[in-house]
């Protein structure tokens, strides 16, 4: 355990970069909308924009990041890959609680704002009706961990099949994807899936799902780093 | 160090130099193994089993906690030992060389005698 | 003493190809060894095995007693720096440093500082921005500063110039006299370390050639050149691994247990004799015609170390 937090402390030496990255992204797409909806007026009574994804972006290249930079290097060092897997988790995760607070906190000052003074929804989630308070924490927290460990997850393939895993990993998916589209159009599922989705609460899409999502990712992310070589 | 042979007994042997041409005087401190190693760039190990010939043999003895000291009489004792040596190692080449030229031992006598002179 | 490093039956493959054929040998406590071998025989592949960077197609190896594989007490008693060594591209040379210093319990900051100023390695400088010598010298310096009991240097000086070379090893041999520990230096530079290291270990196309101390290898080659019938008498003593004729003279290379005597015997027979370095022991040991031959040249070897 003593070397995982070694491992989450590596991560973070040259930590201006670690959190400038992802608040960098945030802050600037933030200040161009906030530009934007404050010169073209009131065409958009509520505006709502799509910025507050970039620093999932950030984060989930960030993770990729971590697989195939800091893993041969902290190998190099001599850390075993449990340390490293549990290290890289901490670091992670202590990441996405504290970030997701804070976006929670802008969301709250948003609100509290007016949307800024222009009715702007940049942080805020509209389509999340829950006022649950930890509920509304969790969305912004899950999907962070979805996006995090699915980055591991490909990283991994990568970093231990090299680019014939990464091909056989992108046609099974694109076969896959491709193949399920192909049946749900020929059997004329669409319109039930659509109301699966309309039937799920905002809860349910972004921290239930996210969350079931991401437990299997991590497993596997650990099943492979195990027989993984830097 | 050159190549071909031990580099312990080379380490010996500069150290039976020293000696001998007095620059470690007898009941003199030698220098550490590590200083040696350092100096000759070469494994402290091997430094230390060149140093410890010199102790076998009674060239050197060792105050503990302090270090290496030349005995009293290592210099003679050298001395004779080298000059039983020099024979083998440089008489012997002398006169073969000196057969395969032609030259008899009176004539290499004669070479030996006036050398000086002709310098 | 039980060994630092045990390896038994060693066998490696990728694919069709043999990287490590059954090798055997162990490493005693605080030496300095010399793997050595060309590229490509092998050596990189060792370490990474013996650091749990690589997996074994079969056969076992010990690092202080146990199996290195995800095992922290053995990981963090290892420094393993090597030449394709890659770091995060965020980092400074100040970053690598302190991540290095919070992994290796018996990491000297004093000693990373002034090898620093020694190298002249600009501290503030990104990792992308170091020439390649600049890398070099940055991974020796995790690599003595972290004083670990088990330090590999896998070809560590690419790049840098003969003035950098010798500092590194003018540092290693003064940091090791000072903490001693066991150092395996895997190079091609034969000729700059062959004083330094006390012990070789010879690798060709995966296979162990020679484990012997450097000391009993030293004269142990000779090449002797003469009349074909004087070197064919001297030769006799010894197994001759090179020839050479032109005319009724013939230059051969022969490996031996050879002493002052052997030096005056082939004095008389009117023979011209040299001996070889380090490194052309290697050469003519690994360029061998007859693969069988330098097998059996290292058994012997070790017989007369005994």
């Amino acid at each position: 355990m003593n070397r995982a937090l070694t491992v989450a402390r590596l991560q973070f030496v040259a930590w201006p970069l670690v959190v400038g990255w992802p608040w960098g992204i945030l802050a600037s797409s933030f200040l161009i909308n906030l530009a934007i909806f404050a010169s073209i007026g009131d065409a958009d009574p509520e505006p709502t924009t799509g910025g507050l994804a970039s620093i999932y972006i950030v984060m989930f290249i960030a993770c990729v990041n971590v697989i195939i930079q800091e893993f041969p290097f902290a190998m190099g060092l001599g850390m075993s890959r449990r340390s490293f897997y549990l290290g890289s988790l901490l670091h992670f995760v202590g990441q996405a609680i504290v970030y997701a607070g804070v976006l929670h906190l802008l969301s709250v000052v948003e609100k509290a704002t007016g949307g800024w003074g222009l009715d702007l929804t940049f942080f805020g989630l509209p389509f999340l009706l829950v006022e649950n308070p930890v509920l509304r924490y969790l969305a912004f927290a899950i999907p962070f961990l979805l996006l995090g460990f699915l980055g591991f997850a490909i990283a991994l393939v990568f970093k231990r099949w090299g680019i014939n895993g990464m091909l056989t990993l992108s046609t099974a998916a694109f076969v896959g994807i491709g193949g399920l589209a192909a049946l749900t159009t020929w059997r004329g599922w669409w319109p039930a899936i659509g109301g699966w989705f309309a039937d799920q609460s905002g809860g349910a899409l972004l921290v239930g799902w996210p969350a079931l999502l991401a437990l299997p990712l991590a497993a596997v992310s650990y099943l492979i780093i195990r027989r993984a070589t830097p | 160090m050159e190549d071909g042979r031990p580099l312990f007994l080379q380490i010996a042997e500069l150290l039976e130099n020293s000696i001998l041409d007095g620059t470690l005087a007898e009941e003199g401190q030698v220098p550490s193994t590590n200083e040696l190693a350092a100096f000759h760039r070469i494994n402290p190990a091997t430094a230390a089993k060149g140093v410890n010939k010199l102790v076998d043999d009674g060239t050197l003895y060792k105050k503990r906690g302090i270090g290496m000291f030349v005995s009293s009489g290592a210099r003679a004792k050298l001395r004779g030992r080298r000059r039983d040596e020099f024979a083998r190692q440089y008489v012997q080449p002398l006169l073969t060389e000196a057969r395969k030229l032609g030259i008899d031992p009176a004539e290499l006598k004669h070479m030996i005698d006036t050398w000086e002179e002709t310098r | 003493m039980s060994p630092v490093v045990t390896v038994t039956d060693l066998t490696k493959r990728y694919g069709g190809v043999t990287a490590l054929d059954g090798v055997s040998f162990s490493l005693a406590e605080n030496r300095i060894y010399g793997l050595l071998g060309r590229n490509g025989a092998g050596k990189t592949t060792l370490m990474q095995i013996l650091t749990a960077q690589n997996f074994a197609t079969s056969g076992d190896v010990a690092v202080f007693g146990q199996h290195p594989y995800e095992n922290e007490r053995v990981l963090s008693r290892i420094s393993f720096i090597k030449e394709s060594q890659t770091y995060p591209s965020a980092l400074r040379v100040h970053h690598v440093l302190r991540a290095a210093s919070l992994v290796h319990p018996c990491w000297d900051e004093e000693l990373a500082q002034q090898l620093v100023d020694d190298f002249r390695l600009p501290p503030r400088r990104n990792v992308r921005k170091l020439s390649r010598g600049m890398l070099s010298s940055l991974g020796i310096i995790v690599g003595l500063a972290s004083r670990a009991p088990l330090t590999f240097f896998d070809e560590p000086y690419l790049g840098l110039d003969a003035v950098a070379r010798q500092i590194f090893y003018d540092r290693l041999l003064a940091d090791y006299t000072e903490h001693p520990r066991t150092i395996v230096l895997s190079t091609h530079l034969i000729d700059e370390v062959s004083d330094l290291i006390e012990h070789v270990l010879l690798i060709d196309r995966g296979r162990l050639l020679l484990d012997v101390e450097a000391e009993a290898l030293r004269g142990q080659v000779l090449t002797v050149a003469g009349p074909v019938a004087a070197v064919d008498e001297f030769t006799r003593t010894g197994a001759e691994l090179h020839r050479v004729l032109l005319g009724g003279a013939a230059r051969a290379t022969v490996r031996g247990d050879f002493g002052p005597t052997d030096h005056d015997r082939a004095r008389a027979l009117g023979l011209t004799l040299e001996a070889s370095s380090l490194q052309d022991t290697v050469v003519r040991l690994t360029t061998a015609t007859n693969g069988a031959a330098p097998a059996t040249v290292g058994a012997t070897s070790k017989e007369a170390v005994r």
